[in-house]
């Protein structure tokens, strides 16, 4: 029978179960070390990733101390001696909150890469080599250098991607009638109907204020996509909240005063109600054992999940927008860098399936942090700063990403897994990729220079992040993805792979996804088997048909074809031997008996409805063989082809 | 006889009379007035552009109506329209409305050409077809309003609304036909599905009588019927050393209750059993591998009289005593109707429940939206799963922590004891987490425990009172734990949405009996003739009655891999280094299995270590810990044993609404090439190429010459399929789930994947 070992639980922290154990604490860790078992379990926890640090009161067993982290995992620690408790409690406020970039662990942490390696990093992921992918500039759109040397806009980077025919003038005086100057520009292009994505902050329009250059602006946007006759303008924001904006002087634009724009306000809410939101939702989790009463009216009341599906409604419209209507759409808020940020990443990822490979997903500048487009930094609260601008922005944009998954499972060529770590990374503060707010401080501060990429660690281990299930072929679906606008709740979940991921053993849905994976490798090895086989049988083919003209005498003598004949033929020295043996995949029927411990799907399954092939009992002891190793493995020379390691050995049995 | 003279006549439609003629026509020009819904494409409903297309005039046609053995037509209405109920208005399909003995039936007249075919398709149920017993509601609507519908009726609605126990809602809008024939179909419907029936007229009976007599095809599910059956169960379980099975129930002497046969401890004296007629008595369910068992018994009901209830108690006690002392284990008893919820409750949960999935349009089903949390809430169904599945885990703590035996009470334990001793059977003993261990489990405690099937379901309409959704309960328990734990179940979420529809399908006999004497006794036919006048009923284990092989490919799991012979230890270094290779972690915690990366860290923070030892410290909560939730974590702990001891995750986010069920008639709710089915099928793909690799690797092997056409690979594609794939039938006319099937013989058949190529082409040109 063949047996698919189960996958292993993580080794994760349970905060159910009490344990006795000492702490430390570093420059860059809090670290608890259990005494009990004889694993000597080690917690490792960034001071990056503490979010709030609570003392709570001292009871009988000593001063509880309460950390929660930014990755959602909580723990709590009692320490028996109060003023111990006090000075953890003090030094760690310290160091959970830097105020220098210096201090930040990045500038530290040394993975051991040559230059090089880090440059390469570093490369793996370019702004202008993304633009060109999408095919701009071209006839259309064109790179301008208003901004070099961030005169224009100090939150844009240098090379801004805006329609051939917006003149310098134009983009100079739009940009005066914008929040922080952030005149609209190209964030997406669609090759296929000249349709556009671009972004903005909101107009500085008041209640009649006018600009003559935004609307030149927003016409060349127009024109730019020849086969439209009107652009949408999107405002993430409730209309409440635009409206007041309009008395502070800023606002949104009047469809009067611009030609050919369709206006449309979409209501996502802002980083405060996102922010008690979320606040609302981590309550539910931090609930132990919560009833089903606790769970479900606790997570409506967070409304955690409506926001969700406010950003990927309007990421939805858009998309919509772009791939059925062919309409350009601009996008804004109020300053164009929290939701609007959301929305073009979440409507780009509908439209474009390379943004929905690994390569694609890192490639992508809205995450990457090339771009003056990036999240704010300060919405991540690494350094010092005011709580009120701390905001989960992008948390809500990596669970947009999942809630896509889960509807679409083949649609991602990376997993959960893969999501989870950038989040956990975002905060760890480990990889330069998300310092900063703007492309200007990154320069500043020689990021490149003195840090190291998360895209080239993600890259190395990139087989732990592959989805099974991904499908390449698009032709289907033409590449986009169409999410039903339909109830939320019948479609957005509960993220308890993000959220409670630290509470019990692993997400269910894992086990399956590493059974596919299990079985991925599987046809790899089987792949690769089949190779050597037929290079062997090719080279038997060969030796035969010489045999035949060299040595017809001896044919005679030789009742097997096949590897004695070659043996005889080929072999004349030991070495020959060898290396003939080598190459043709071990045979070792006794010990392929042993082997019960293979992950190989289910035989029985294949059996019942298969009968012909089930009627070779050999080929299932076969296939077993393939994946596992053997202890004795050694007497066997490992097949060459196989690009395994040297000390797996890959068997077959005949 | 009579029944397929009246099949024959009622198979001629009759003429269109003027009025329903026209009307349709009229109906038809205005609905060419949307060429712009081609253009809708984007919100997933090609389903009904395609609608759109396909209503051409009605056409005076043959509409085959197939009537099963036994079944008898009653009554018919012609030009009826079925509505497609998403936007209230009156669009759909015209045809004819059917009632027989068996079920109500709507024949399009547009009935669907052989090609068009579903492949995952219910041969007894169609899927416009509605058995009696299936029908859980009737409304008509008059003037706006709707209107339960029962009894006599003196106004004939205008529409009728029928919502289904398997939470379908078809729409009538009888407007169009003649009068007469509205009273007939209407009151005729009413009658024959709300009106209380008798045992005997049962369309099993009529079927059975009807039906050629198949001879017995010997299943591998255990039915529990003979004593042999009990003795292996025993001798499995390793029970057989304290306790034995009795046959002193033969012809029901002892009690109608009871089994035939059944197991109770080996100290137990023959006349205490005899005494109450099996009350008081504890029955044995299952041992476990340590020896401790669990048990059952029915309780003494409250008695008014001090001396009765005295004399019981002391029964009781000297029952207790038998088996309080070894060689049986400590005894534990859980009085089930106290700690758990009473049907009652369980009944008005579910109605609750079940109101938010049957949804008249799609303006009702956005309505909910708003509060969708707080209403699941409040109809406290997932909360008494919760409740179920925890007492569960409490019990499997007894048997497996403490190695004490547990002894379920309830009145006739034959409800809530079913439910937790199956539970902690599943949860317990991979055996029965096979698809024929399962269906044996559901002999053994349901259908032979005497669960009261016909008085629960309320197939025969006679006390509401009585009805309670146990037996869904349990496949709803049953569910949580084959999606939190897929790979450990030989069955899919779709074997148990199709096993509890088949509750409502009366050729079975499995779910129509309250006991198995009950079955027993109306065994027999009417003649005296004793051997020709059996019955012979179906079982509704024999899947290949509902479905085709190719269909039935959906009810098993294709991850699920059968228990490891477990007699090589030492093999263990191998699997253990199999898993390390396959780990990947999911915390971010120290134990990552990324050593280079991590070790650098730690060198890092040698270097940087302030030396700073503070003390020893706990980490540990508050919370007062009892043996169930440190039993309950420390299982959670440990990597999970397919084949072993299974424990649901309880908490308020594991439990989760059995979506394949309740959401898949509801188009709002389905995804194209979107949901688990994407996942299956990969699956499926995925076991297909293996199984051609193995295939190649195999002629490879004997070093012949490839004697096989080059195979082609399955031309099959997740993204044509909606999420609500098996069930999504309003989807299928425009995007033909193409279903997977993993035989090789599949991909020879070149006639099929050239079906399907023409498929494609057709597709494209359809959106």
């Amino acid at each position: 029978m063949s047996h698919i070992p189960p996958p292993p639980c993580i080794n994760s922290h349970f905060e159910q179960k009490a344990a006795l154990g000492t702490l430390y604490l570093t420059a860059t860790h809090v670290i608890f070390v259990e005494n009990m078992s004889e694993t000597r379990k080690e917690t490792w926890i960034l001071h990056s990733q503490i979010s709030s640090i609570e003392k709570q009161a001292t009871t009988a067993t000593g001063c509880p101390l309460l950390i929660r982290c930014k990755n959602f995992q909580i723990i709590q620690l009692i320490i028996p001696q109060e003023r111990d408790c006090h000075d953890v409690y003090i030094s760690l406020i310290r160091l959970a909150r830097p105020v220098k970039y210096e201090e930040l662990y990045c500038f530290s942490f040394n993975p051991k890469l040559d230059k090089e390696e880090r440059e390469k990093g570093w490369k793996l992921v370019g702004l202008s080599e993304e633009y060109n992918r999408m095919g701009v500039p071209n006839n259309y759109w064109q790179i301008s250098d208003v901004n070099r040397d961030y005169q224009v806009c100090d939150s844009y980077p240098t090379e801004v991607y805006v329609p051939k025919s917006a003149t310098a003038h134009i983009i100079v005086g739009s940009s005066k009638f914008r929040s922080r100057r952030r005149f609209p520009a190209l964030s997406y292009y669609c090759k296929d109907n000249n349709a556009s994505i671009c972004r903005s902050s909101q107009p500085l329009s008041g209640f009649s204020a006018r600009c003559l250059e935004d609307e030149q602006m927003l016409q060349a946007i127009r024109k730019a996509n020849p086969g439209s006759n009107f652009i949408y303008v999107v405002d993430t924001r409730p209309k409440l909240n635009a409206m007041a904006n309009r008395a502070a002087g800023k606002g949104y634009e009047n469809e009067d005063n611009y030609s050919n724009i369709k206006f449309q306000f979409i209501g996502i809410e802002n980083i405060h109600v996102m922010r008690s939101s979320l606040q609302k939702m981590l309550e539910v989790c931090e609930l132990k054992s919560p009833s089903m009463n606790d769970f479900l009216w606790g997570l409506e009341n967070s409304g955690w999940l409506k926001h969700i599906k406010a950003i990927m409604d309007a990421g939805i419209f858009i998309a919509k927008a772009v791939a059925e209507e062919g309409i350009s759409v601009l996008v804004h808020c109020s300053d164009g860098w929290d939701r609007t940020a959301q929305v073009c990443s979440v409507a780009s990822l509908l439209l474009d399936p390379f943004y929905r490979t690994m390569k694609g997903f890192m490639d992508s500048y809205w995450i990457s942090g090339y771009n003056g487009n990036i999240l704010h930094y300060f919405r991540y609260g690494n350094l010092d700063g005011d709580p009120k601008e701390i905001s989960p922005v992008i948390d809500q944009f990596i669970e947009c990403v999942w809630q896509l998954m889960e509807q679409f499972p083949c649609a991602f060529e990376f997993n959960e897994r893969f999501l989870i770590h950038i989040q956990h990374h975002i905060y760890s503060c480990q990889f330069g990729n998300f310092l900063c707010n703007t492309q200007k401080e990154r320069r500043e501060l020689k990021i490149q220079e003195r840090t190291y990429s998360l895209w080239a660690h993600l890259w190395k281990n990139r087989a732990d992040y592959m989805n099974p299930l991904y499908r390449e072929d698009h032709s289907q679906t033409q590449g986009t993805l169409r999410p039903q606008t339909a109830p939320c709740n019948f479609l957005y979940k509960f993220w308890s792979g993000m959220y409670t991921r630290f509470e019990k053993g692993m997400h269910p849905r894992q086990s399956v996804t590493d059974y596919l994976m299990a079985v991925k490798e599987e046809t790899q090895q089987l792949e690769e088997e089949l190779e050597v086989l037929e290079q062997r049988l090719a080279d038997l083919k060969k030796v035969q048909s010489n045999n035949r003209k060299e040595n017809s005498k001896q044919q005679d003598q030789n009742t097997h074809l096949g590897l004695s004949a070659s043996n005889n033929s080929i072999a004349n020295t030991p070495q020959d031997y060898i290396n003939n043996v080598k190459s043709f995949p071990s045979r070792s029927p006794s010990q392929g008996d042993e082997e019960d411990s293979a992950l190989i799907l289910t035989q029985d399954n294949l059996k019942s409805s298969d009968p012909d092939l089930s009627a070779n009992s050999d080929q299932e002891s076969g296939v077993e063989d393939l994946s596992c190793r053997s202890p004795s493995g050694g007497g066997c020379l490992p097949s060459e082809d196989s690009g395994k390691d040297s000390d797996e050995a890959v068997f077959l049995t005949v | 006889m009579l029944g397929k003279g009246a099949g024959g006549s009622g198979a001629k439609p009759a003429k269109p009379s003027f009025v329903s003629y026209v009307s349709p026509e009229g109906h038809q020009a205005r609905r060419k007035g949307y060429p712009n819904l081609l253009q809708k494409k984007w919100e997933g409903s090609s389903r009904f552009i395609h609608k759109e297309i396909h209503i051409k005039e009605p056409i005076e046609k043959e509409v085959n109506l197939h009537l099963l053995p036994g079944e008898l037509l009653l009554c018919e209405a012609n030009t009826v329209l079925k509505c497609v109920q998403e936007d209230g208005s009156n669009r759909g399909a015209y045809g004819k409305l059917i009632c027989t003995n068996f079920k109500i039936a709507f024949l399009g007249d547009e009935s669907a050409s052989d090609d068009n075919e579903p492949e995952f398709k219910n041969k007894i149920i169609g899927e416009n077809d509605i058995t009696l017993h299936c029908v859980d509601h009737i409304y008509g609507v008059y003037d706006e309003k709707k209107k339960s519908l029962s009894g006599q009726l003196k106004k004939y609605p205008e529409k009728l609304i029928i919502y289904c126990k398997d939470l379908r809602v078809f729409h009538f809008c009888l407007r169009y036909t003649k009068e007469e024939e509205v009273k007939r179909i209407v009151s005729g419907i009413v009658h024959h599905s709300q009106t209380p029936k008798l045992l005997k007229r049962l369309f099993l009976f009529s079927y059975a009588i009807a039906a050629p007599t198949n001879t017995d095809t010997q299943s591998q599910t255990v039915m529990f019927d003979a004593i042999k059956d009990w003795r292996e169960e025993l001798e499995r379980t390793k029970g057989n050393m304290k306790y034995k099975v009795l046959s002193a129930n033969e012809a029901y002497k002892v009690s109608e209750k009871l089994p035939l046969y059944f197991v109770v401890p080996m100290s137990l004296s023959e006349e205490s059993i005899l005494q109450y007629q099996g009350r008081g008595i504890p029955i044995w369910c299952w041992s476990c591998h340590n020896g401790a068992s669990l048990l059952k018994m029915s309780a003494f009901p409250k008695e008014q009289e001090d001396n009765t209830s005295q004399m019981h108690k002391i029964f009781l006690d000297g029952v207790y005593k038998t088996i309080n002392k070894p060689p049986y284990e400590v005894l534990k008893t859980d009085d089930l109707s106290s700690s758990l919820p009473s049907l009652q409750d369980i009944q008005a949960a579910y109605t609750r429940f079940k109101q938010l999935f049957l949804i008249d349009n799609s303006t009702d089903f956005w309505d909910t939206d708003v509060k969708w949390f707080s209403l699941l809430e409040s109809t406290n169904w997932l909360e008494i799963v919760r409740r179920c599945l925890k007492k569960a885990i409490e019990v499997v703590e007894y048997l497996e922590g403490q190695n004490t035996n547990v002894l379920l009470i309830e009145e006739n334990a034959s409800d809530l004891c079913c439910v937790i001793s199956s539970l902690v059977q599943v949860m317990m003993d991979s055996h029965y987490r096979t698809k024929f261990g399962f269906q044996s489990l559901i002999q053994k405690e349901w259908v032979m425990g005497g669960h009261c099937f016909l008085d629960r379901c309320n197939h025969l309409r006679q006390s509401d009172k009585e009805e309670a959704p146990v037996f869904l309960l349990f496949l709803d328990c049953v569910w949580q734990l084959v999606q939190q734990y897929p790979p450990a179940f030989e069955f899919t979420e779709t074997y148990l949405t199709v096993l509890s529809d088949s509750l409502y399908i009366p050729i079975f006999s499995t779910f129509f009996f309250n006991s198995p004497h009950q079955k027993d006794t109306n065994v027999s036919g009417e003649g005296h003739n004793a051997q020709s006048s059996h019955f012979r009923f179906l079982t509704v284990w024999d899947w290949s009655v509902q479905f085709e092989p190719k269909a039935q490919v959906l009810l098993n799991n294709p991850l699920y891999v059968e228990k490891p012979k477990l007699d090589k230890s030492q093999r263990k270094t191998t699997r253990f280094k199999h898993q390390r290779q396959l780990s990947l972690p999911l915390t971010q915690t120290k134990s990552s299995p990324k050593r280079g990366f991590f070790r650098e860290e730690t060198d890092h923070f040698i270097k940087n270590i302030l030396g700073k030892r503070i003390s020893k410290l706990i980490n540990s909560s508050d919370e007062l810990h009892n043996n169930f939730t440190e039993f309950y974590d420390s299982w959670h702990c440990k990597p999970v044993d397919f084949h072993g001891l299974l424990l649901p995750h309880i908490e308020g986010p594991g439990i989760k609404v059995w979506a394949q069920r309740y959401l898949r008639w509801i188009p709002e709710a389905q995804l194209l090439g979107g949901g688990t089915v994407a996942t299956a099928t990969k699956i499926l793909d995925v076991i297909e190429e293996v199984q051609s690799l193995q295939k190649k690797m195999d002629e490879k092997h004997s070093l012949t010459v490839p004697q096989s056409r080059e195979a082609l690979p399955m031309l099959r594609n997740s993204a044509r399929l909606s999420s609500l794939f098996p069930f999504a039938l309003l989807q299928r006319h425009s995007l033909k789930p193409v279903l997977p099937t993993s035989t090789w013989k599949d991909l020879e058949d070149e006639d099929d994947l050239a079906k399907r190529d023409d498929e494609f082409v057709d597709l494209s040109e359809v959106i």
